[in-house]
């Protein structure tokens, strides 16, 4: 018996590895459906301070994106926040894993006052769990938000519970997921803009064969993509929209249909020809926006601000590179729909054991503001930028940080942008504000996601028949209840 | 009272150690299994459902397929990561010149100092289809087309275990060399005036002497099967999902993507409750507490 008791005792030890610290506390908050009077610095000037500071006001966020670059950035950063609106600030920016962070501090019961997501499957789900506080009164009783200048009255829909509550506040704007070309590459082969399937199999296959990069070797391909990140463009062509989509009452995912056979086809002949990056697979989105920077591709798939991030990238690398990124139109399907995919939004949410709920919404009417949203874009005054009148200037610390402390867009329409977007990034935002919708992501989702990737890679790899592999994929998911037909 | 008198202090120092163990390892443990028996939410109330996380993760067939996985490619590690470091330490044991053992011994340990994510990087650049150097070798010297390695469901489980193996070799190899040196030498100077030979030398004394330590790595081995997490995580894409996600894989689905965090902790506990009995039966066989 002493045995077993020192065996499990070990194994136990080991074991704590295996567990997540579980400790919790039943976190409850009274105050948190208090709602505190707006701010009063909604219209205040890019870099003035707080008319009347937040007296005692403290406010502690946990983010992925907003803040300083460094932690000595993000000190100064903190220090601006304070200087702007009174509120002492303390921003808790994790260097990796935010998710799991999240997870580990609201099941830990640590009482943060805002915390940034961007997953609206995880909203739904926090609102389930009673983690996020009710803001409907103070979205629609506030002067800041509740314009349709500063936030279109149309985007709100994606911040409501299913009961039509306000559970959060954007963050900043957010875009979508296209086919990003190389201009220079079409124009360099003669090439005109793809429109048709059958017209984006020739541009790919003329990147392929020749030498779009002058280097005298075959080594370029005309398609890279990271798994089905993000293939909408292209699974337009085919009238598909990815994850789920509800056809009367029922869930359906049109990825698992016969519509989409002859797109994996499509893919699956690319990938025979050499034309796609056979790495695609494998690839994570860093690996695929290197082989696009490198000349090594011709088009990847990925977001609109990504546009004008290539762009401006290879052209301080050399300011002569005749470089060019641009953003393409999804094809049409059938009935000239276009299908585009516009990414879930960044948004705030006040947990429902903040302990300064009202530091938090006085901090989310200012980040809608201009002083908010200058800090957020260019970042810091005389760190990042300095000012003479009306005209702004990056410092070179600015023009490294590319202008995004956590907001590089945003829906202020009463904001202009002081340098102007980067080259491309407009053009492709009028693409997604065109076409683009957001994906319905269910209850199930991730188990669903396994099965639908699993043969749809099998059969855009060519390692499964198209027409068997969407079978297996439909029979799986119905068998095991992920959708209803 | 005595004895408190006489070791006070020792017990003293016991205190952090044992309070060390208490706060980051049996609280979590008491707490993950009080989660288990939970409809756990991250805020509000918890209320306790019985069973029924159990319930839940033992009819939900992803937790059987990620079993088998673990079972196939934890076997797969025990049996190789125990073998191929065995022979190699004792292939260097046989080797006389000291310079070459010290850097086969080295070469071999650097794998082990790297995390997975940067074996899970040179690796998954390795067997790249277009640039890597293992299909380079297929297309230019064996005139084969080249395989996409890490895509291909049929080489994912081969993969996983002969790269956990490749890592960790190093680590385990040192372990079996410490314990061949520490075979009184004796026992070979009497075995080669019997006229014993190499090979009766190393099936006589060298491997009747190394098999306390190869009982206890063994069954370090064993503790660890179960607890794959990293090397998979690193190392799998959708298309080989269904061969490599270990349970490990569909705890952290559950509890970090889904925040299902009572199955999740059920899960948990049946890896807890599999490696205690692994344990137990690997200890029975190799009569561990005769070491």
């Amino acid at each position: 018996m002493r045995k077993v008791w020192m065996t499990m005792s070990t194994v136990a030890v080991a074991s704590t590895m295996l567990l997540s610290g579980c400790g919790t506390e039943n976190g409850t908050n009274d105050a948190a459906n208090t709602n505190a009077p707006a701010g009063n610095n909604a219209t205040a000037g890019a870099n003035v301070p707080a008319e009347t500071p937040a007296a005692d006001m403290k406010l502690r966020i946990l983010d992925a994106n907003v803040g300083g670059k460094t932690p000595e950035e993000n000190t100064k950063f903190q220090a601006e926040i304070k200087r702007l609106t009174g509120i002492d600030a303390s921003i808790e920016k994790p260097a990796s894993d935010y998710d799991q962070k999240v997870l580990t501090a609201l099941g830990s019961g640590e009482k943060y006052d805002l915390i940034e997501l961007s997953d609206l499957g995880k909203l739904a789900t926090f609102v389930d769990q009673g983690v996020v506080t009710d803001l409907t009164d103070f979205v629609t009783g506030s002067k800041v938000l509740s314009d349709p200048k500063v936030v279109p009255t149309a985007e709100w829909g994606q911040l409501k519970d299913k009961d039509g509550k306000f559970v959060a506040v954007f963050s900043k704007f957010q875009g979508g997921t296209m086919p990003i070309v190389r201009k220079d590459w079409l124009d360099k082969l003669g090439l005109q803009e793809p429109k048709t399937l059958d017209e984006y199999y020739n541009v790919l296959k003329a990147f392929k064969e020749k030498d779009p990069d002058g280097n005298g070797k075959n080594d370029t391909y005309g398609l890279s993509t990271s798994d089905l990140y993000d293939i909408q463009g292209f699974m337009s062509a085919a009238g598909v929209k990815a994850h789920y989509v509800m056809k009367d009452g029922k869930r359906t995912i049109p990825y698992a249909t016969e519509a989409a056979v002859p797109m994996y086809a499509w893919f699956a002949k690319l990938v025979k020809e050499g034309i796609m990056d056979p790495n695609f697979v494998t690839n994570d989105t860093g690996k695929m926006r290197n082989l696009f920077l490198s000349d090594r591709v011709g088009m990847v798939t990925y977001w609109d601000a990504w546009v004008g991030m290539f762009n401006n990238t290879r052209k301080q690398a050399d300011p002569n590179t005749k470089f060019q990124a641009e953003a393409l139109e999804g094809i049409p399907g059938a009935d000239g729909t276009i299908l585009m995919r516009r990414g879930d939004p960044d948004f705030w949410i006040i947990p429902a054991n903040a302990e300064h709920p009202d530091a938090a919404k006085k901090f989310l009417e200012f980040w809608h503001t201009e002083p908010g949203i200058t800090l957020g874009s260019l970042g810091i005054e005389n760190e990042d930028y300095t000012k003479e009148g009306d005209a702004y200037k990056l410092t070179p610390t600015g023009t490294e940080h590319n202008m995004d402390h956590g907001v590089p867009f945003w829906y202020n329409q009463n904001v202009k942008y002081p340098f102007g977007k980067l080259p491309g990034v407009q053009e492709a935002q009028d693409l997604v504000t065109k076409n683009a919708t957001l994906e319905l992501s269910l209850p199930g989702w991730p188990d669903a996601e396994k099965i639908v990737k699993n043969y749809a890679l099998k059969a855009m790899s060519g390692q499964m028949d198209p027409a068997e592999a969407v079978k297996k994929m439909h029979e799986e998911l119905l068998g095991k209840k992920l959708i209803d037909e | 009272m005595g004895l408190l008198k006489k070791y006070g202090a020792l017990y003293l120092m016991m205190v952090p150690v044992i309070a060390y163990f208490i706060v980051f390892a049996y609280y979590p443990l008491v707490k993950g299994l009080q989660t288990s028996f939970q409809d756990y939410k991250l805020m509000g109330d918890r209320p306790y459902v019985g069973f029924a996380n159990y319930d839940a993760v033992l009819h939900d067939s992803l937790f059987w397929e990620a079993m088998v996985n673990t079972l196939v490619i934890g076997g797969g590690i025990l049996l190789f990561s125990f073998i191929a470091p065995l022979v190699i330490a004792l292939s260097l044991n046989e080797v006389l010149r000291t310079w070459f053992k010290k850097m086969a011994q080295m070469i071999l340990y650097v794998p082990h100092l790297l995390s997975w994510v940067v074996v899970g990087g040179i690796w998954i650049f390795m067997l790249s289809p277009d640039s890597g150097i293992v299909n380079m070798i297929l297309v230019h010297v064996f005139h084969r087309a080249p395989i996409n390695f890490l895509a291909d469901s049929g080489y994912a489980r081969w993969i996983m275990i002969l790269l956990s193996t490749w890592k960790e070799m190093g680590y385990t190899c040192i372990l079996f060399l410490a314990g061949i040196v520490s075979i009184n030498p004796s026992l070979y100077e009497a075995a080669r005036m019997d006229g014993a030979t190499r090979w009766q030398q190393l099936t006589y004394v060298t491997l009747p002497q190394l098999s306390n330590t190869m009982k206890v790595v063994f069954l370090l081995n064993t503790l660890g099967i179960l607890r794959i997490f990293d090397q998979v995580f690193i190392l799998r894409n959708p298309t080989i999902a269904s061969k490599v996600d270990v349970l490990m894989m569909y705890t952290f689905q559950k509890g970090i993507l889904e925040i299902k965090l009572g199955p999740a902790a059920a899960a948990s506990f049946f890896v807890l409750v599999l490696t205690l009995a692994l344990t137990l039966v690997v200890r029975r066989m190799t009569r561990f507490d005769e070491v």
